[in-house]
């Protein structure tokens, strides 16, 4: 579906890379978070996948042009602009040059928007434009979905209806599925593979495997995961920066136990 | 009144204006950038004065001067695409600097000074040629543009997902912004011409309705403004881009107060 290979990019186009060395393989029906610190490159990542931004070196091939981006939209971005749901998804519609007028009822049925279909964006809480961002993205039924932090300003409850629909889009309609993420609770309970950024370097491991990295970094558990490049790099980092540290304690102390005893010495001498 | 040749251009004319701006308008308002139409509009008096000079048609003049200036903000916004205030005031700087210093000179072949205001005595038969064939073109490329331009300023990313060439529709864009506003000069004038622009749509938002809705009472509110302006300019014998954009504010206001309204209204119900 979607195969990433030694992918190198920085925005001034030379090093430091943001992204160093990536590579990532994406199968058909796979629901890939991708995870990582902020500033960590994740969005860079899956604006390069959606072709914004352009690869210093390396390589992104798509199996696939029918790929839909539900963006990371906030309530406020929304905030007076006079649309209804049924104007977003029709206009949509026409854009990918769809004639059957029935789809944009289809999407909104499988999003269980219909009854919102004359509304304004604006009037909608933050759960319901999220359904509406997906409906669109459902036109013309996809092969991959791509999102952006889908739960940001959405309160618990839409959180848990949102990741359903997801999660049902991707084991019942088997549209593959990529999302940047913040929200580890449910990346975790839903995805099929996590893929972790850190250091612009990137790694795929399993849900289960990325919660025990989480519980090693935490100090809660041992580190269950070694050949995690991501994680062994920090790892070293902060062993490195410990050792660094107890060592200028130790010298410290040195320094003041070899003051005090020139001090008691010359007391000695005095007396 | 409608006896005068120059009453009957000047209607036309302020028909296709109350159509073409709004249409304009709502896209610049939703993209939060109106003030582009402002800069656009003194920028077209530099077209003005460099028609006057080359003794060629101002309106003419004014779209290419304009629509330069459109592609140039387009252009700029690459180098300075946090900055849009920046970009607008050196687009400002180049064609008011140029419409003086042409002014000053002496060297024009006509009085610019009826561009400021806006005049209904001025328009004559080829100005009008030149209006409808801009509005046809325009409005027709509206219509085709209409869900690329709608995606563009509701969502930039998804449009590009979409297959939309969205900087190549954004220069198209600036086109039509050029258009909007060389057809408006002549009758609103220069300095009052994006009240022509904005306000025609921030009347219709006020009314909390769908999108295609919305266009349609900017539309009807674009062409109530102009025609009470131009009634107006006629029987108080004042300059009708004055008062063309007085009776736009009144307009927004009156939809202002009738919505507090029927808020306070609907609250009293509420209550009950």
């Amino acid at each position: 579906m979607l195969s990433i290979e030694h992918l190198y990019f920085s925005y001034q186009g030379q090093p430091p890379y943001v992204l160093n060395d990536l590579n990532l393989h994406i199968h058909s029906g796979d629901y890939i978070s991708i995870v990582g610190d902020n500033g960590s490159g994740k969005s860079t990542l899956l604006r390069l996948i959606l072709g914004f931004l352009t690869p210093v070196k390396g390589s992104i091939k798509r199996d696939t042009n029918n790929i839909r981006y539900v963006s990371q939209k906030n309530d406020f971005s929304h905030a007076g602009f006079p649309i209804t749901v049924k104007e977003i998804l029709d206009s949509y519609r026409k854009l990918l040059k769809i004639k059957d007028k029935h789809e944009v009822d289809r999407v909104l049925e499988l999003t269980n928007m219909t009854e919102f279909k004359n509304r304004l964006i604006s009037k909608l809480s933050g759960g319901q434009a999220q359904r509406v961002s997906i409906a669109r993205a459902l036109i013309g039924n996809p092969d991959l979905i791509i999102l952006d932090e889908p739960s940001t300003g959405i309160d618990r409850k839409s959180q848990e209806g949102i990741y359903g629909l997801l999660r049902e889009l991707n084991q019942v309609h088997h549209i593959t599925i990529i999302s940047v993420e913040h929200n580890l609770e449910m990346a975790l309970a839903n995805s099929t593979n996590i893929y972790h950024i850190a250091n612009g370097k990137g790694h795929l491991c399993s849900p289960e495997q990325y919660a025990s990295e989480i519980m090693h970094s935490t100090g809660r558990n041992p580190m269950d995961h070694e050949n995690c490049a991501c994680f062994t790099d920090v790892t070293t980092q902060a062993q490195a920066q410990a050792q660094a540290q107890a060592q200028a304690q130790a010298q410290a102390q040195a320094q003041a136990q070899a003051q005090a005893d020139d001090t008691t010495t010359e007391e000695v001498r005095h007396v | 009144m409608f006896s005068y040749d120059f009453m009957q251009n000047a209607f036309f004319v302020a028909i296709c204006i109350s159509l073409l701006c709004p249409c304009i308008g709502i896209f610049m308002v939703l993209r939060r950038s109106s003030m582009i139409g402002d800069t656009m509009s003194h920028a077209s008096l530099a077209g003005i004065t460099l028609g006057l000079l080359t003794n060629t048609n101002p309106i003419l003049g004014a779209f290419i001067f304009t629509a330069i200036c459109g592609a140039l903000i387009e252009f700029l916004r690459k180098y300075f695409s946090h900055h849009l205030d920046l970009i607008l005031t050196i687009i400002l700087s180049l064609s008011i600097g140029t419409a003086i210093t042409l002014i000053s000179s002496g060297k024009l072949k006509a009085n610019a000074n009826v561009f400021f205001f806006g005049s209904i005595l001025t328009v004559n038969a080829t100005d009008m040629i030149s209006i409808a064939v801009l509005t046809v073109l325009s409005v027709l490329t509206l219509y085709f543009l209409y869900n690329s331009l709608l995606y563009i300023a509701y969502d930039e990313e998804a449009a590009r997902v979409a297959g939309v060439k969205v900087d190549f529709i954004n220069y198209i864009f600036a086109i039509l912004m050029a258009a909007a506003v060389s057809i408006s000069i002549k009758i609103v004038g220069v300095l009052v011409l994006s009240a022509m622009i904005a306000l025609p749509v921030a009347s219709a938002l006020q009314l909390e309705k769908g999108f295609r809705t919305t266009l349609l009472c900017s539309i009807g509110f674009s062409l109530l403004a102009m025609v009470i302006g131009l009634f107006g300019s006629y029987y108080l014998n004042v300059a009708p881009g004055g008062f063309v954009s007085l009776t736009s504010v009144a307009i927004l206001l009156v939809v202002l107060i009738i919505k507090n309204i029927r808020t306070i209204l609907r609250r009293m119900q509420f209550s009950r």
